[in-house]
């Protein structure tokens, strides 16, 4: 899913459960900026691809997998809040109904999967969820005012 | 760090080794139980000493595996005991210091997950700060909970570098696989698995060498797509 679509389901979440300070910063760092492995890859791309718009390339990284609730969950119980690993679940359900491959639980397992409703368009899918995320954002900004 | 070692350890290993007969195996367990005679004193609030025996037992458990290097005896289940009883001496003494009250219950088993974990991808990842029972040595300057916050915190950070560093490795056999990006990630992955396979069988390094594989060209697909 794209950072904007991200950022609109985050944004929800946060106005929803009306988080503050910490934890609304907790939700955007685990709903959005998890999403930082990208740049990571960026090397990685420019070295194997160059300057050239390659559709398809293999960005991700366990950083964004659900391999990550390994870590996230014992992070959430020092910190005595479950807001990442609700707003990393909802990024990473996001994530997985785009059909690229992923791997969930490299390095543990090799298991490879292209997520969930794969024989739906991808663009469909992505448009649907950010029109319908953008009328609830503003939906529920309206009611809170 | 290694090179060090064996060179400041060698009359204790020689001494251990030639004088009394030791395997590095016999070492790795006699630093265990040093350390587990630490985390008794530790619980019973002998701090002090407990410390002591741990220290000893980290001598100790530098020495196994620089007699085993000395002596040609390095092998891959001396290594897997080493970590299995390291591993298992850090349970006890953080154990120890919740049993002691010296920190919150919930602490110390979060500090060991974070080892844990850590210990699950450093040898693929190489990436170990070494952060563990040493930070409870300044324990006398800092409060035992906030080595504890450390502990946890550098370990649980390390693990994720270290997942990151795996990917990475990982992403550079995907680029040098090359073909249709669109099964890259499965075809990397089945190349993995076969060579493992294959290395299993001829007990060849477990890596494929990277030239093995054809140069990354996204521009000509390959059969695969």
């Amino acid at each position: 899913m794209k950072i904007f679509t991200h950022i609109l389901a985050t944004t929800l979440g946060v106005q929803a459960l009306d988080l503050h300070g910490r934890d609304a910063a907790l939700a955007y760092g685990f709903g959005v900026a998890v999403d930082i492995d990208h740049a990571l890859k960026a090397p990685f791309y420019l070295r194997a691809v160059g300057l050239r718009d390659q559709r398809g390339y293999y960005w991700r990284s366990s950083l964004q997998e659900p391999v990550a609730f390994l870590w996230i969950a014992p992070l959430c119980l020092w910190l005595g809040t479950a807001v990442p690993l609700l707003f990393f679940a909802i990024h990473l359900l996001m994530d997985y109904s785009v059909s690229f491959e992923k791997m969930p639980f490299y390095p543990y397992s090799g298991w490879v999967t292209r997520g969930w409703l794969v024989n739906v368009p991808d663009n469909l899918k992505e448009a649907v969820l950010f029109v319908a995320l953008l009328v609830a954002n503003v939906a529920l900004w309206m009611a809170r005012r | 760090m290694k090179k060090l070692a064996d060179t400041l350890g060698r009359p204790l290993v020689r001494l251990l080794r030639e004088r009394l007969g030791l395997s590095p195996g016999q070492v790795t367990w006699t630093a265990f139980w040093l350390s587990a005679a630490a985390a008794v004193a530790i619980a019973d609030r002998h701090v002090g000493s407990g410390l002591v025996l741990m220290a000893l037992g980290q001598i100790l458990d530098g020495l196994d595996g620089a007699m085993a290097r000395q002596y040609q005896l390095a092998s891959e289940e001396g290594h897997r005991l080493d970590t299995l009883l390291d591993r298992a001496a850090e349970i006890l003494i953080f154990l120890a210091f919740a049993i002691a009250e010296l920190v919150p219950l919930g602490h110390a088993l979060l500090a060991i997950a974070a080892v844990l974990l850590l210990t699950t991808v450093c040898d693929r990842s190489g990436l170990d700060p070494g952060m563990k029972r040493f930070a409870l040595y300044f324990g006398a300057w800092i409060p035992y909970p906030t080595l504890f916050a450390a502990i946890f915190g550098v370990n649980l950070a390390a693990y994720v570098v270290g997942l990151l560093i795996i990917d990475c490795q990982f992403q550079v056999r995907m680029d040098q696989l090359g073909g249709d990006l669109d099964t890259v990630a499965s075809r990397a992955v089945a190349g993995e698995k076969s060579y493992q396979l294959s290395a299993t069988s001829h007990q060849s390094p477990r890596k494929p060498p990277p030239d093995s594989l054809p140069a990354f060209n996204p521009g000509t697909p390959t059969a695969d797509s």
